[in-house]
């Protein structure tokens, strides 16, 4: 377990997105309103950014590039998105958002092992 | 050649010429093969050769820039075979409805300069097709590398002609190329339809239009079709029309007959970016309204919270248009209600 501080909970207003670097891994932290999420910072389907690409409303994250998205409190995926969030634990205490962090969570296409049997997860 | 490929809905096999593109042959075979621009901007259609030998052939397209070629990526739309091949696409993948795309030839006649740089074109098929409002064509010439894509301005059935709208880029090889023949006929290889932007009035929505500069060209064709359709007995439809000055706009009169059709049950806005709309009307087409912004502010500020049962149809520059899809969605729009097309 490497739960680590990503930064203090009022540092993400609600509705928007912040990129913070992790020890040389990169996170998005996410305030939906109801809740915190930390997730990869691109979108699974083209590797957008999504802390300029991707907008909150409702609880809903939506990549505004390809309209992929997700309700970030089930992290169902809505409409034609093809590919599930990933997401790191995340717990608050004394006003800081921390997230259990073992190691890089990547998308497959990204996948610098080159498994490609992990193409189409 | 045999291509296989591989989804997460499955295998499926096609077979592909060794003159046309991966994409192209599996599309023409009814498979709903990702992409969005089918000629190299945009990167949907990558996929991962597994085996086979392949010809890539615009290696610097600007939609594969996140590619591992080093791992088989390819973009489908600029790859040709030279084998049988195996592939991996990370989408699902099934048979579709509709038509079909194929390829045709097609002559290009009446070149008809609308603005300082967009003009007007028909394009002769050698077999007509059926397409849909809001769908496009790609064209490829023998002088050129590359096919570029336009949308159909007209909408008909079994179309012998289409009408067809070009933005003249500096340095933007077709468009310099065909404005440079003036009168001649010029002979292109024509691959279409294509394109999901399409305007279906069975879906009984009322009609948003968003269109920056050319990307009007085919939310006329969406207004053909719904004008004859009677669509706008029943529902409503609102058109923004973006251009830099009100010299940049073109088809006005025919806007102006579509707003008359319909019992202004239609509007129109043009909405200037670079020029002061001194007033909301103009003498010389008191149909249309003029507002002063860009197309994606001026369109949210009169729709904001109008957006019940509407979709909503948004082409141009890809600035314009990711700018007006993050509008829509903060605006609280579906994305199920979104249909685009990115002109690059």
């Amino acid at each position: 377990m490497a739960w680590k501080r990503i930064c203090g909970a009022d540092e993400v207003p609600e509705n928007t997105a912040k990129k913070f670097d992790i020890d040389g891994i990169p996170i998005l932290l996410v305030n939906y309103g109801e809740g915190y999420r930390a997730i990869p910072p691109i979108c699974p389907h083209m590797e957008e950014p999504l802390e300029e690409s991707g907008v909150i409303v409702r609880c809903v994250l939506t990549c505004t590039k390809h309209l992929w998205s997700w309700d970030l409190k089930t992290l169902e995926m809505k409409g034609e998105t093809e590919k599930p969030l990933k997401v790191y634990d995340i717990k608050q205490e004394n006003g800081l958002i921390l997230a259990n962090i073992e190691e890089e969570l990547a998308y497959e296409f990204d996948d610098a092992e080159g498994d490609d049997d992990d193409f189409f997860k | 050649m045999k291509i296989t490929v591989e989804s997460k809905s499955g295998s499926c096999a096609f077979q592909c010429g060794e003159n046309e593109t991966i994409l192209y042959a599996g599309l023409r075979e009814g498979l709903n093969l990702p992409y969005e621009c089918a000629t190299g901007t945009c990167g949907t259609c990558r996929a991962r050769v597994m085996s086979g030998d392949v010809e890539v052939r615009w290696k610097d397209a600007p939609g594969g820039k996140k590619l591992k070629p080093e791992k088989g990526d390819v973009l489908m739309c600029q790859t040709r075979p030279l084998s049988d091949c195996l592939l991996r696409v990370p989408s699902e993948i099934a048979a579709t409805d509709g038509n079909r795309p194929a390829s045709r030839r097609g002559v290009i006649r009446d070149i008809r300069r609308l603005t300082n740089d967009v003009a007007h074109f028909d394009l002769h098929l050698t077999e007509p097709m059926d397409f849909e409002a809001g769908q496009f064509v790609v064209l490829e010439t023998g002088d050129l590398s590359g096919g570029r894509a336009y949308s159909m301005v007209n909408f008909d059935n079994s179309a012998a002609k289409v009408a067809l709208v070009m933005k003249r880029k500096p340095g933007g090889g077709f468009s310099d190329w065909l404005f440079a023949r003036g009168d001649d006929e010029v002979q292109v290889a024509v691959f279409g339809p294509l394109g999901k932007a399409v305007f279906r009035p069975e879906e009984g929505k009322n009609i948003v239009c968003i269109a920056g500069g050319s990307g009007i060209a085919g939310m006329m064709s969406i207004l053909e079709h719904s004008t004859r359709a009677g669509h706008f007995e029943n529902y409503t439809g609102n058109v923004f029309f973006g251009v830099r000055t009100l010299s940049d706009a073109f088809y006005l009169e025919v806007l102006a007959r579509y707003v008359t059709a319909s019992n202004s049950k239609l509007q129109v806005t043009v909405a200037l970016s670079h020029e002061d709309a001194k007033m909301p009307t103009h003498p010389n087409y008191p149909m249309l309204r003029f507002a002063s912004g860009m197309v994606h502010e001026v369109a949210a500020k009169t729709m904001q919270g109008r957006y019940e049962n509407a979709m909503v149809y948004v082409a141009g520059p890809p600035v314009m248009v990711d700018s007006t899809i993050r509008a829509l969605v903060i605006d609280g729009v579906r994305t199920s209600d979104i249909r685009y097309d990115k002109y690059s």
